[in-house]
């Protein structure tokens, strides 16, 4: 897209609350609750397709950093009564902790292995959540998570976290445009795509691997705090693997290793349901029947489409 | 004491035996087809409900019923092979285990809408008759469990060492591009093996169905366990899968009753863990062949 | 163009659609998807059945009922996707649900910022009574009894009967959670030890583990909170294992729905004795209703949110439509805190200052196939001390 045509876009993004309110007046609170949810799903998306799409690892252990943090911050917020902006480095890096503790031995394993370790992960992270009552409460949930406060500034109607949820999905796109381009972009994807070779050449394929994962789990811990601070509860049933199934929606549908594939993906997936207004089973049919589609039929999903459409040069 | 142990243990057994069925029918694909199959406890939960059917609306006696299950799910898993996995094969693996979740997904909350949420029970003489043994009860069913399964079992490794698919099957699993080479039918062999795989589950499923119940979500911990089982074994490798699968039913009956029951269900992905932690190539090495 | 035209042309259809007064809108929330699928289904069938009823009545004072539903997955999360659809998108003038506890207390923060009335059918947890009414959240209401009310109730029932001691046995979700934080209390203060605590995950069948464990704990009795479906294969297992105790329950084991799942052999629940609010009985004519559409006997989510909106919601509007004239939200919630119903089925509705309403709370016991009221308990403030 010309310049003109992202600003223009930048524009409508960023005035969104007020031509909602505009467009239909009566729905737009619940327009506006869509639109954060958007955010803050394409913002996890991008996270979880730094492992999946540039470093070519299928990690299905993402709801587990996303559950870290989004308990860290829950319980920092409630128990000891910290601020927004002190609970929020401190999720990511509780997630970012995690997964270097575990990243270490997954990393060893083979590919498939890797991915069946990884859920394995992700598994027993859901049962800890809901049975560590002590900590999580469990299935009472943590509640009462106040609204942000960034500063002086109270975050509390959804207008003002709209912005703040917007404000994060741009940092981390900007992140993920800067980790996945230059030479640092390079050697993701020469790992990805030829380890032995990546190797030889003097690319140590664990340490690309262990960054990109690290990082990618301190973002999704990160989101997982604006998470619980939008919603104001935390619940196990949050960090299931229900949630990976979505990532790969997400990021398949979308286009794999691709910034704008995976925003794409991310607003098809978070309006399409909207629009379809089919009893909630139906709906995850058809979320399957597409995904299916989608991976046989055009594996490099929407992004492939668009990029025929556009006629534009590669965007990797 | 000794009777309350012994009664996990046989429970514990009951459980690897079901695990075990499962498994080895996902490291068949695995083996021979190069196939990672997220639907496979789909084929598990497919076969149970074609069992309800025909034993509780077709009033069929319980042996016919028992074998109309794996029939139906021979059937269903040509189709299957034809419709979903003929475009995946030769694809990477990342593409098959999201083909294969999605067709997951899609079976299950199909099943919901034409089979409804409420669960089916389906109790048979043997199910609800206890044997009684010094104050050991256990349910004849699970007797019929586990000599089902190790007749099955026998029967797997007969059939995979004996016979001329059975041939074709551990040859495509040593070295596939030799396979076409020396005139081995690749596309018959991975159908049989296809069909094979969800008889297995299916003859799992109506074993087990009369000491528990029958819901459509029932097949997606089993498929995790299973792979669980699977990758413990040491991917690809039947006995491996098989073995794996009865150490993770006995641990869960074990630590379920003597240590916490609720977190039973992560006991099968913790034994997993340590042993990828321990051995990473799983608990037979890194083995060429199923 | 062609779109413009056929936009347009949609338009003027729905406009002139809405020509006579427009139907009351009703919206109602509870897990469609999900583990706890089955109890959206029985909520959906039951709202379904209760509305046509209304409808064929002729409506609430000569307006007509429509239904909306919305999928809270059991989530609090997902409540409050489920009540801003509701209330923004399909504009519903009164929500009922939202069934599971941590969706009610999800929910509820957020029908209070949108101004719309939420009356609940079933969610258990003590905190929503503390949180509603004067004082507080304003917009909610409560039909059905809460935890602490039951346990009291339930424990001293107990104590009575000569229990020492028990084991609890419970879901693992908020609503069993909830129970056994409220029997733990109420068993010290009957006098009743409780000699374990153990957990298991709605849906999965396999109870041999945790039935040996209550095996060694050896209490005199068990107290199941559990729902039917998984209530079948519990009772099959708990006779297998040749297990004694009394069994107590709280949630629908003792209930017709169990008794279908076991139709086979309904011997396997005799001697259960349940704490409820609702039975199959209450309303012959319902259960006569429910069963020749439905095929199955009655289930309890579904009926509790037909008599919610039969005896709370629909005179709580017709109060609004006679006295306020207009049935919009907020004369809604006020003629919520005017209605009182002597004879639902349930008892007495009648919402006190913190919005709940102290309905009859019974004990069942299931006997060769049959379920038969023991007892039939009125409630009321006075029993929490």
């Amino acid at each position: 897209m010309r310049r003109a045509g992202w600003l223009g876009l930048g524009v409508i993004v960023v005035a969104a609350p007020w031509l909602v309110a505009a467009a239909v007046p009566r729905q737009q609170r619940y327009v506006l609750h869509v639109l954060i949810f958007t955010a803050l799903f394409a913002a996890l998306a991008l996270s979880y397709d730094l492992v999946v799409g540039h470093v070519g690892s299928l990690s299905l252990a993402h709801p587990a950093f996303f559950g870290v943090g989004a308990y860290a911050a829950a319980i920092l917020a409630t128990r000891a009564g910290w601020p927004f902006l002190a609970g929020l480095p401190a999720a990511a890096l509780a997630a970012a902790g995690v997964a270097a503790l575990v990243g270490v031995p997954l990393f060893r394993l083979t590919e498939h292995a890797f991915a069946v370790g990884t859920l394995g992960l992700a598994l027993v992270a859901s049962v800890v959540a809901n049975n560590w009552v002590e900590v999580t409460r469990g299935p009472l949930c943590i509640t009462g998570i106040p609204k942000p406060t960034l500063g002086p500034l109270a975050v509390t109607t959804l207008p003002a976290f709209y912005w703040l949820a917007l404000a994060a999905l741009v940092a981390v796109g900007v992140l993920y445009r800067g980790l996945t381009t230059f030479r640092l972009g390079r050697a993701f994807h020469a790992v990805r795509d030829n380890e032995p070779l990546a190797g030889a050449a003097g690319i140590d394929p664990l340490k690309y691997r262990m960054l990109a994962f690290t990082i990618a789990a301190a973002l999704a811990g990160g989101i997982g705090a604006l998470y619980v601070h939008y919603l104001s509860v935390m619940c196990p049933e949050e960090m299931t693997v229900a949630l990976t199934v979505n990532l790969l929606v997400i990021v398949f549908l979308g286009g794999v290793g691709s910034l704008r594939g995976v925003l794409v993906g991310a607003v098809l997936f978070t309006a399409l349901p909207e629009v379809l207004r089919l009893a909630p089973t139906w709906r995850l049919v058809i979320y399957g029947g597409l995904l299916l589609l989608v991976i046989v039929r055009s594996p490099e999903g929407i992004e492939s489409l668009l990029r025929r459409v556009t006629g534009a040069r590669a965007g990797r | 004491m000794i009777s309350d142990v012994l009664e996990q243990l046989l429970h514990g057994l009951t459980l690897g035996a079901m695990y075990a069925m499962v498994a080895a029918g996902l490291a068949l694909m695995l083996g021979v087809a190069r196939l990672i199959n997220f639907a496979h406890g789909e084929f598990f939960m497919l076969g149970a409900y074609a069992f309800w059917f025909g034993y509780s609306e077709l009033g069929l006696p319980y042996a016919v019923a028992a074998l109309l299950a794996p029939a139906v799910m021979v059937i269903f898993g040509v189709a299957y092979q034809r419709g979903v996995i003929r475009a995946i094969l030769p694809r990477s693996w990342h593409v098959q285990l999201i083909a294969t979740l999605a067709t997951s997904i899609v079976l299950t909350n199909l099943a919901i809408i034409v089979l409804g949420a409420q669960p089916k029970e389906v109790p048979t003489v043997l199910s609800s008759r206890i044997l009684d043994v010094g104050g050991l009860r256990i349910a004849w069913q699970r007797l019929l469990v586990l000599a089902a399964s190790l007749l099955i079992f026998w029967g797997l490794h007969r059939f995979v060492g004996r016979t001329r698919t059975g041939r074709a099957m551990r040859a495509m699993s040593q070295n596939r591009e030799a396979c076409a080479v020396v005139g081995v039918d690749v596309q018959r062999t991975a159908m049989v093996t296809f069909a094979l795989s969800a008889a297995l589950a299916a003859t799992a499923a109506a074993l087990v169905s009369p000491l528990f119940n029958i819901f459509p979500d029932m097949g997606t911990t089993l498929t995790l366990k299973a792979f669980a089982a699977v990758v413990a074994g040491g991917f690809g490798y039947v006995n491996g899968a098989i073995a794996a699968s009865f150490l993770i039913g006995l641990t869960e009956a074990l630590a379920g009753s003597y240590v916490s029951y609720a977190y039973k269900d992560a006991i099968a992905f913790l034994i997993m863990i340590a042993v990828l932690l321990w051995r990473p190539q799983g608990l037979f090495g890194r083995r060429i062949g199923i | 163009m062609r779109l413009a035209l056929t936009l347009a042309t949609l338009l003027l259809l729905a406009f002139s659609a809405g020509a006579q007064a427009p139907p009351i809108r009703i919206g109602f929330a509870s897990a469609m998807s999900g583990p706890a699928a089955i109890t959206g289904e029985g909520v959906r069938w039951g709202a379904t059945l209760a509305v046509e009823e209304i409808n064929a009545k002729g409506g609430v004072a000569g307006r007509k009922i429509e239904a909306f539903f919305a999928d809270n997955k059991a989530q609090p999360g997902e409540a409050v996707s489920a009540v801003r659809k509701l209330a923004d998108v399909d504009q519903v003038d009164v929500i009922i649900g939202q069934t599971h506890s941590g969706a009610c207390l999800g929910a509820m923060p957020v029908v209070k910022e949108i101004g719309v009335p939420m009356v609940i059918e079933a969610c258990s947890h003590p905190k929503i009574r503390e949180l509603s009414g004067k004082g507080g959240n304003e917009w909610t209401f409560r039909v059905a009894l809460d935890d602490e009310i039951m346990a009291y109730t339930f424990a001293r029932y107990m104590a009575r009967q000569g229990v020492k001691s028990s084991s609890i046995l419970a879901m693992n979700n908020d609503f069993g959670r909830g129970a056994a934080v409220a029997y733990d209390a109420a068993f010290k203060k009957a006098n009743i030890q409780l000699l374990s605590t153990e957990f298991f995950d709605p849906g999965q069948p396999d109870y041999r583990p945790v039935l040996t464990r209550l095996k060694r704990a050896n209490p005199e009795t068990i107290l199941a909170v559990i729902l039917a479906s998984d209530g079948a294969p519990f009772m099959r297992q708990f006779r297998e294992l040749g297990l004694t105790q009394r069994v107590f329950s709280r949630g629908s084991l003792g209930s017709a729905e169990f008794l279908h799942q076991v139709r086979d052999n309904p011997k396997v629940g005799d001697g259960v004795v349940e704490a409820s609010y609702w039975i199959t009985g209450l309303d012959p004519e319902w259960d006569k209703k429910w069963t020749e559409r439905y095929k199955v006997p009655p289930r309890i989510h579904g009926s509790l949110a037909a008599i919610t909106l039969k005896w709370a919601v629909v005179p709580a509007l017709e109060i609004a439509l006679k006295k306020h004239g207009k049935a919009d939200r907020p004369t809604i919630r006020t003629a919520l805190e005017e209605v009182d119903v002597k004879d639902s089925p349930l008892g007495p509705i009648k919402f006190d200052a913190n919005h709940q309403a102290w309905i009859n709370m019974i004990l069942i016991e299931m006997r060769d196939g049959q379920l038969r009221i023991l007892e039939k308990l009125p409630t009321s403030p006075a029993l929490l001390n």
